[in-house]
């Protein structure tokens, strides 16, 4: 064994793998923090209206309110890109993803020491502590600390095996942050057991929905209630304002102000939103736990070579959904009726006779992985798209006004970006060309925001882009995508040429020569690299026989093939002979003569 | 093999003691920061702004050591005089790298020590590991990207010339070092780091081995 692992490492081919395998490892460095250097600096340079996106009217609002004679302005969706490059870094990744609401922890929310939800692997169940407000008798509130066991059997305040054991629950992230106003009331899908619980924390009870069935248009719920990529980026990215009237009160600015009042908490009213790992958005009855129907899809942004109609959620770098709905709420005297977007009951000091809440649509919106493209989409309640905008870039050409692709607008329209996107093109042009194919057949495999930290495959190169351009015909697009590495295939090339020379002058054997042209042309700049570390070092000595150099450990010349040019060591024909000594007869005919002494 | 590895620990005992110093100024550092430190907050800035220079700084000394070595062994002829007696280069090489490793134990493993027993005390209140593995993975790589640094040292120190091993292995170590930015601490970066330390080792070992003495 020792023999063998000594002989394999002691190999050449071993050697060359290691060497390479060190230098590839070494020089993607360099080449990644010059592509990401580029394409951050791309981000700044970009101009602010080609990262936004507006739809006004936002088409949702009913006619009566949208077009009512006092509206000063109309109620308007807007979306632009959010700064996140560094986020997208694994050491930062690595910290958020494991932060309370991230995607590597079972704890779900941790307000203070007393108030928290975690997933318990060990027992299947849901742990939540809050406080709950109570009155003592004489009439002072104080708050009491209540730790509640949840599982798909029921709620108790001790962990017990009949509560039964969850698998893999997926709630809503956000529901911690609406709690304090609304009912306690939690809503969370097992991916495992395939089906809604919905759990009352006042009444202590778990309603089981039915399963999900093969006809339902969501298979694989990813999210549920809110639909956001980035949770931890503090700053929105969709925003919605009501139709805006004219404030005509005392003490107050001219402000326009909301026609009716509005708050937005990514509730869907009578719905929750529940995302399917294929960008499909269904609708969740909350009183029948089961899927009500389609709300709408993740939008598709225009990338720069195009891109395919739909998405899945792995394939945006960033999405964010709002949904709308509109809350009637009656009171007792039959005149009073109040509307509002969204659920203000916590407002009203009287509580009202009956609430009517009518789910209106939603807004959609989707980030490409580079960052450079935005797309806002608008649902009705049928989950029909409405309007879809993508982020433009408005340019002023003599009277009239064009628009430019936003994804067009950041690799060439903003001052350096020109030099900045040439500088990523060689960046990606220096990587080993087969990695580069790679990335085109892998492009739409990784995940986009771990794009941002491939080192070796490139899911936001140049290549990689074509790659998921949208199915053509595969022959056309394939040398499409050749022809933009063709600055990586031509210093392959080269280099491969200039491999090819040294080893004929180092005396390399014509296989190795054929493993190293075909390394090179495949690993380009790394094998060049690993090939200069670990050609022979032999000092070359000069060929009798056809005057190159030649190596001294070879037995021929490994140019001409001569053998070494050894003079033959023949005797002297002469010696020195004692003074009785005699010459004999049969001494060789061409020695010289005896000399005596 | 003991022998070998009591001198080249003698040999090199600055790097240790530098070792244990730093592991101290960690261990206070990460005692001080945790005592102030509110759960529900981003960990303090300057946490980050001491720890990482603290850490290059003891990596590239990591890396200085497996230079120094390697390279006083090619200057001094140490391997040369040691192979006259009864060893063999194999060993000598692994001695080394071994002496290396404890090097990086000496630093790490106190400080993984406290920073397990901190995380204890800290999640005392919760009734859940807020951290899971989290230690461990951030131990993990380090020791890897310091090992890995390690042997970047071992491999530009095998030379004649003092600039080439103090400056290239600099160089190395500075194109190394952002990978745990890029990658973070994850399954990647293990899997990366084991990949370049084994290739690493068969390089430097082919090289102690063909070479002449």
């Amino acid at each position: 064994m020792k023999t063998l692992i000594r002989g394999l490492a002691l190999n050449y081919p071993v050697k060359v793998i290691a060497t390479g395998l060190v230098v590839l490892v070494l020089l993607s460095l360099p080449l990644f923090w010059m592509r990401f250097t580029c394409e951050t600096s791309l981000f700044f340079r970009m101009s602010n209206e080609a990262k936004g996106v507006s739809i006004a009217p936002s088409l949702l609002v009913p006619d009566e309110l949208e077009k009512d004679p006092n509206v000063v302005s109309p109620s308007r969706a807007s979306a632009s890109i959010r700064y996140q490059r560094p986020m997208s870094l694994g050491f930062f990744d690595y910290f958020i993803a494991r932060f309370p609401r991230g995607r590597c922890t079972n704890v779900y929310f941790f307000k203070s020491f007393n108030e928290w939800m975690y997933f318990d692997v060990k027992t299947g169940q849901l742990v939540h502590s809050y406080l709950e407000e109570q009155v003592m008798p004489d009439k002072t509130p104080f708050r009491k600390k209540v730790q509640l066991y949840i599982g798909p059997e029921g709620v108790s305040e001790t962990a017990d095996k009949t509560l039964g054991r969850f698998i893999d629950p997926l709630i809503d992230h956000n529901w911690s942050a609406v709690t304090q106003r609304q009912s306690r009331e939690l809503i969370l899908f097992d991916k495992k057991l395939r089906c809604f619980f919905k759990i009352d924390f006042n009444q202590r009870t778990t309603t089981k929905g039915p399963k999900i069935g093969k006809e339902s248009p969501v298979q694989k719920p990813i999210k549920i209630g809110r639909l956001s990529k980035n949770l931890f980026l503090f700053e929105d990215h969709l925003f919605w304002t009501p139709p805006q009237i004219k404030y005509s009160g005392k003490n107050q600015s001219n402000k326009p102000i909301p026609i009716i009042p509005s708050y937005i908490s990514y509730d869907a009213g009578p719905y929750m939103l529940v995302l399917d790992e294929s960008g499909e958005i269904g609708l969740l009855d909350k009183e029948s736990l089961t899927i009500a129907g389609v709300s709408g899809r993740l939008p598709a942004p225009e990338t720069y070579f195009g891109s395919r109609s739909t998405v899945r959620p792995r394939d945006l770098l960033d999405y964010e959904v709002m949904p709308l709905f509109l809350t009637t709420y009656f009171f007792e005297n039959p005149e009073e009726v109040k509307m509002a977007f969204g659920d203000l009951s916590y407002l009203f000091k009287r509580k009202a006779s009956r609430v009517e809440k009518n789910y209106l649509g939603m807004f959609a919106t989707g980030v490409s992985r580079d960052g450079s493209a935005l797309a806002l989409a608008v649902f009705d309640e049928k989950g029909k798209v409405i309007k879809k905008e993508y982020s433009r870039l408005p340019k002023q050409e003599g009277r009239y006004t064009t628009y430019l692709q936003s994804s067009k607008a950041f690799f060439f329209w903003a001052p350096w970006s020109p030099a900045l996107t040439i500088g990523k093109y060689l960046a990606e042009n220096l990587h080993p060309p087969i990695l580069s194919v790679a990335s085109y057949f892998t492009a739409s495999a990784f995940e986009a925001d771990a794009g941002h930290r491939a080192l070796f495959f490139l899911p936001n190169s140049f290549i990689a882009m074509k790659g998921r351009e949208r199915p053509v015909n595969f022959a056309e697009r394939f040398f499409s995508a050749l022809w933009l590495i063709l600055p990586s295939i031509i210093l392959a090339i080269l280099l491969s040429i200039r491999v090819s020379k040294d080893a004929v002058v180092v005396g390399l054997s014509e296989n190795t020569r054929l493993y190293w042209i075909i390394g090179t042309l495949a690993f380009g700049l790394a094998a060049y690299i690993t090939y200069r570390l670990t050609r022979p070092k032999i000092t070359l000595v000069t060929c009798q026989n056809c005057g190159k150099p030649r190596r001294p450990d070879m037995a021929k010349c490994h140019r001409c093939k001569s053998d070494w040019h050894v003079p033959e060591l023949i005797p002297p024909a002469w010696r020195v002979l004692n003074g009785t000594e005699l010459v004999h007869d049969n001494s060789p005919g061409d020695a010289e003569e005896t000399v005596a002494e | 093999m003991f022998a070998l590895i009591k001198r080249e620990v003698r040999d090199h005992i600055v790097y240790f003691i530098g070792a244990a110093a730093f592991s101290a100024v960690f261990i206070i550092m990460a005692i001080s920061i945790l005592h102030n430190y509110d759960l529900r907050r981003q960990p303090p800035a300057f946490s980050i702004v001491l720890g990482i220079p603290a850490l290059t700084i003891v990596i590239f000394g990591i890396c200085a050591m497996g230079s120094t070595q390697m390279y006083l062994d090619k200057t001094r002829k140490i391997s040369a005089l040691l192979s006259t007696l009864a060893t063999s280069r194999n060993r000598i090489l692994l001695a080394r790298v071994i002496t290396g490793i404890l090097a990086i134990l000496t630093l790490l493993v106190p400080l993984i020590i406290t920073a397990v027993i901190l995380m204890r005390f800290f999640t005392l209140l919760i009734p859940f590991p807020m951290f899971d593995g989290v230690v461990f993975d951030i131990s993990l790589t380090v020791f890897l990207m310091a090992f890995a640094c390690y042997c970047i040292g071992l491999q530009s120190g095998w030379n004649s010339n003092p600039l080439t091993p103090s400056l290239g292995a600099l160089c190395l170590t500075c194109i190394l070092l952002p990978l745990i930015i890029v990658k973070g601490f994850g399954l990647h970066i293990v899997v990366i780091l084991v990949l370049f330390i084994v290739a690493s080792l068969i390089r430097t070992w082919h090289t102690f081995m063909t070479t002449s003495l």
